[in-house]
């Protein structure tokens, strides 16, 4: 990895980075697990989902991760991991088969979604909250298999948001003085007399 | 600071208005209680808690709207149907404020909004929230309830950007064949107070500042936020925390002031522990933007901060 890892900031603490196991939480806050990755909370469906996986596709050496902690209620962002992995997203950004409140993809391409699935494998350990068991599996896999046989590939860069319609007003909306108004719509203040 | 051209709708629930021009009304703030890992909850799932303690912070919560002249509404978070119909009771029994009904959970949410029409406090009601997600239980519930007030959250999880959270509500963003405040009205909501949506610090939680005054200037509608859900989902800020825990205070309390500059009219400032701080902050706020409206024709309305405090 040449850039700083993890590129997306966030709950998750790094241990190792070159452990071939990541450790997502959920809605559980546990101390970190010094021989993963990277591990800590995920608590939505949607944002949550796309940093686990921006950090998990620029670590090659990431090949597992274990879901575990208790399951985010109405988010469900364990279910929504497991039916990403599983069936990918909709031409919408909807993830297939998520019970989750909201869940889509919007900052992420499809090939990052496809880079992860074939990247990584999920541990279902959705619910488990037992540290000892959680940690067995960690040094069971910290060391397990081969550093995926592909560069790190980085999507940290939002997708590009359409520019504004316009940068021309075309209603004073906002009052804010007897010759000023504001085009809330374009985000401009202006005099009345230019309109 | 600046006055809306379009003729602002001021909603009444159970006695407490909301809405209007900037400086005209006090803003309304609602403190939540009963949330995730609250302290006074002992059994989130049945909803039993501390009695003595819920009715300290609720009682605690109207003394400082009686105070400052900020009204208040009592946000109760229940993660069960269970739990959210005793949580109801309880705040019914010890309050007379109005009330938000908020879960992640549809079905406590349905369990809600039919248990407050059954006993008829429908009307001290506000449903949090209709968005993307709302199933057809969801609508048909609220359509046989007598809940006609509730928040529509503009969160457009496949457009974040303000042009997109505005077309879930106007059109449907993709998302609908129809906008999402269309869709409020054939639930039967007749106040409908629109939430721009706090995303995370980093993932366009600012956007909801703009949108709090494009939504108002397009459809004179009451503005809400929970802008305190931007500082407490700041990674950096939690991480202060533990080297001091005021530091996180500030920011979470001092957010109400963010919105509240950008024409909100009621703020869910998040714990109710919090009141004690948020409201002389908002009535600071209040003061503040009555005076910078004293020449573009805004009066306030009785009651107002600037009457009591100043």
């Amino acid at each position: 990895m040449t850039e700083e890892w993890p590129v997306v900031r966030g709950d998750m603490k790094v241990g190792r980075k070159d452990s071939r196991i990541a450790v997502v939480t959920l809605a559980s806050d546990f101390a970190p697990f010094a021989d993963a990755a990277l591990s800590g909370p995920c608590k939505t469906e949607n944002l949550g989902i796309e940093k686990i996986i921006a950090n998990t596709i620029s670590n090659p050496d990431i090949r597992y991760i274990l879901i575990c902690g208790s399951e985010s209620r109405g988010h469900l962002p364990g279910n929504t991991l497991l039916a990403l992995h599983r069936n990918g997203i909709d031409g919408n950004g909807r993830i297939v088969g998520s019970d989750g409140a909201i869940p889509f993809i919007e900052n992420l391409q499809r090939d990052a979604i496809e880079r992860f699935q074939g990247q990584v494998q999920l541990i279902d350990r959705i619910g488990t909250t037992d540290l000892g068991e959680i940690d067995n599996i960690v040094r069971e896999h910290a060391n397990k298999g081969e550093r995926y046989p592909e560069e790190p590939m980085y999507v940290i860069e939002k997708k590009k948001k359409a520019p504004a319609a316009s940068r021309e007003c075309v209603s004073g909306d906002i009052l804010i003085d007897s010759d000023l108004v504001m085009d809330a719509g374009a985000g401009i203040i202006y005099s009345a007399q230019e309109a | 600071m600046f006055v809306f051209k379009k003729e602002l709708q001021v909603l009444n629930i159970a006695g407490i208005k909301i809405g209007g021009q900037p400086g005209e009304r006090p803003a309304v703030l609602a403190g939540t209680i009963f949330y995730e890992r609250h302290s006074i909850v002992t059994d989130a799932k049945k909803g039993l808690f501390d009695r003595k303690a819920a009715e300290a912070l609720i009682n605690r919560q109207e003394a400082c709207a009686d105070e400052t002249g900020n009204p208040c509404l009592v946000h109760i978070y229940g993660s069960t149907d269970e739990a959210i119909i005793r949580y109801i009771d309880f705040v019914c029994n010890v309050s007379d404020s109005p009330f938000l009904l908020d879960s992640t959970e549809a079905a406590a949410r349905i369990a809600a909004v039919r248990y407050v029409s059954e006993v008829g406090i429908a009307d001290k009601s506000v449903y949090n929230s209709l968005n993307m997600s709302v199933t057809p239980g969801e609508r048909q519930a609220l359509s046989d309830s007598d809940v006609d007030a509730s928040i529509v959250l503009g969160f457009n999880a496949m457009d974040s950007s303000l042009a997109g959270r505005m077309a879930l509500l106007d059109s449907g963003g993709g998302v609908f064949d129809r906008g999402l405040l269309a869709i409020a009205g054939e639930c039967g909501i007749k106040k409908i107070l629109i939430d721009p949506s706090i995303t995370p610090m980093g993932s366009g939680a600012g956007v909801a500042l703009r949108m709090s005054l494009v939504a108002k200037a397009k459809w004179g509608l009451p503005i809400t936020s929970g802008i305190h859900n931007a500082p407490s989902s700041w990674t950096w800020l939690r991480a202060k925390k533990q080297e001091e825990p005021m530091i996180y205070k500030v920011c979470s309390v001092g957010s109400a002031c963010l919105a509240l500059a950008a024409a909100a009219d009621l703020v869910l400032y998040g714990p109710i522990e919090n009141a004690r701080f948020v409201f002389p902050l908002a009535a600071m706020s209040d003061i503040m933007l009555a005076e910078s409206n004293a020449d573009l024709d805004i009066s306030q309305v009785e009651g107002h901060p600037i009457q009591k405090l100043v």
